[in-house]
């Protein structure tokens, strides 16, 4: 007994010497990321329609943008990644010019932009991640911080994600939160200025210096908002699937919360019930836009890929949403990149979107100043609109091309133009420039 | 709405039904099958109907927040 005792023992003690031993011995881990990767973007969108909010949901939406961008994306080593992320927007628009459209040096008009200071801004944002792996792959979180300012809006946002992986990387479950802490700067309507708590009203340098025509006992309801913050809370998930060798799809669901100033100070609304004013060829406001303290929005959407052969691959996506304001909304796209060589890719796209309107949009005119909540603000109405795309992805996965320390791996350019059935319509060309540090 | 609860049961039962190895995923790996966006500059778009639509979210854009839009 004895024997067996001290036998047994004994190969406990071996077996765990050799677990031990198979623990000492070094497995191969890929790097999540091999080297620094530096993005190069930029876009160009322009748009015009008959809408504009500025001047209470009629004028020109003119308006022209351009974001450069910078990504750089740093290994800090086998499994951490740091990604900086910063750009700009410039823009000009001719409604944001009509916050004060007697500024210009033509009759102030809303199909017409003013020339002043109001018409161009610049937005600046700075991001960064920082991802981790785990050893197996099976396991990713990140963490997040932005901040964006300009002129009317500071933002300060953080968050964070976990991703888990399983069933052979077959299967992967994501959670997101972001949180995102908002403040305004508001900026008003130039005529209703005179009307806050200590202004002088119709005394003002405004009235002095132009002629009131139409309604001259021009009394409007200004909305000073004393609460300028702004915070939005959201949480995803996410469900991704391989269905087949040549099949996967995903499920992703968001749902925010948004309190505090949610209405845009400088859009203005004008009331059924109250006689029109002007200065010239421009209606004098009768109130700015006022919107609920709180929403609660809840997206659904699904992405199904098919890789039909080394030619065409198809890219289909859905969204369902809903929200708290009586929105109702759904988006489909496909895409079908084309691969017309080993190193060019051309991406035809379609894209659909139908929403209804918010319950506190009205036209223009139509609001009563007797209503609770007001906006003549488009983006909130109705309608339906088409996108129509192209791009072409160019990719050296040997990087041929040198520039100083950097090898180019792709180049990507897209175009795409939308329509509105209200009658706006964009055009955004964009593209980017990928390369990796050596 | 009942369609997507359907199409969401059938994915979740799929996930105990499939599994491809990892010498088996070449259609999947090509970079066009990722799901969500494929290059950088896909954010651009994303960020454009943000701005101009009401619907935000389960697009892996912006949802809200960080911006004077809706």
């Amino acid at each position: 007994m004895k024997q067996i005792t001290f036998i047994i023992v004994s190969l406990f003690g071996f077996a765990g010497f050799a677990q031990q031993a198979t623990d000492s011995v070094a497995t191969y881990k890929k790097r999540v990321l091999e080297t620094t990767e530096v993005d190069f973007l930029a876009s160009y969108y322009t748009q015009d329609g008959n809408n504009a909010a500025v001047s209470g949901g009629i004028g020109t939406e003119k308006l022209t943008d351009v974001t450069p961008t910078i990504v750089v994306s740093i290994p800090l080593n086998d499994d951490d990644v740091l990604t900086i992320d910063g750009g700009v927007s410039a823009y000009t628009s001719a409604s944001s010019s009509n916050i004060n459209p007697f500024d210009g040096n033509q009759p102030a008009d809303p199909f017409v932009e003013s020339t002043g200071a109001s018409s161009s801004d610049m937005w600046t944002n700075l991001t960064g991640t920082f991802t981790h792996n785990s050893d197996d792959r099976n396991k990713i979180w990140s963490a997040k911080l932005s901040v964006s300012s300009e002129y009317d809006y500071f933002s300060l946002g953080f968050g964070g994600s976990y991703t888990r992986l399983f069933n052979e990387k077959n299967t992967e479950i994501s959670v997101n939160a972001n949180v995102y802490l908002d403040t305004w700067n508001s900026i008003y309507p130039y005529e209703l200025r005179p009307f806050s708590e200590n202004g002088s009203g119709l005394n003002s340098n405004l009235f002095n210096a132009h002629t009131i025509t139409g309604n001259t006992n021009y009394t409007p309801i200004f909305n000073e908002f004393s609460d300028e913050s702004r915070n939005s809370y959201s949480l995803g998930l996410s469900f991704s699937q391989i269905l087949s060798k040549r099949a996967q799809g995903s499920l992703l669901v968001d749902v925010v919360q948004q309190q505090g100033l949610l209405s845009t100070p400088f859009q203005r609304v004008y009331f059924a019930d109250v006689e029109d004013s002007f200065i010239e060829n421009f209606q004098l406001a009768d109130a700015n836009e006022l919107l609920p303290d709180t929403r609660f929005k809840l997206a659904l959407g699904g992405r199904l890929n098919y890789y039909l052969n080394e030619t065409f691959v198809f890219r289909t996506y859905y969204r369902f949403y809903n929200d708290d304001w009586g929105i109702t909304s759904h988006t489909a796209k496909i895409e079908i990149p084309t691969k017309i060589s080993s190193k060019f890719t051309i991406i035809p796209s379609y894209r659909f979107y139908s929403q209804s309107a918010a319950d506190y949009f009205a036209p223009y005119e139509q609001h009563l100043s007797t209503d609770q909540f007001y906006t003549s603000d488009y983006d909130l109405s109705k309608f339906t609109a088409n996108q129509y795309g192209l791009g072409v992805t160019y990719t050296d996965i040997f990087t041929g091309f040198h520039l100083w320390k950097l090898a180019l791996k792709s180049i990507d350019l897209n175009y795409h133009y939308y329509e509105r059935n209200t009658g706006l319509n964009a055009n955004i060309i964009s593209g980017g420039f990928n390369f990796i540090v050596f | 709405m009942k369609k997507f609860i359907v199409i969401t049961l059938l994915i979740a039962g799929a996930s105990s039904c499939t599994v491809v190895k990892e010498y088996e995923k070449v259609y999947l790996n090509d970079p066009q099958m990722m799901l969500g966006k494929t290059k950088k500059s896909d954010r651009f778009e994303t960020n454009f109907q943000a701005y101009r639509e009401a619907a935000a979210g389960a697009n892996g854009g912006k949802t809200g927040g960080g911006c004077g839009c809706n």
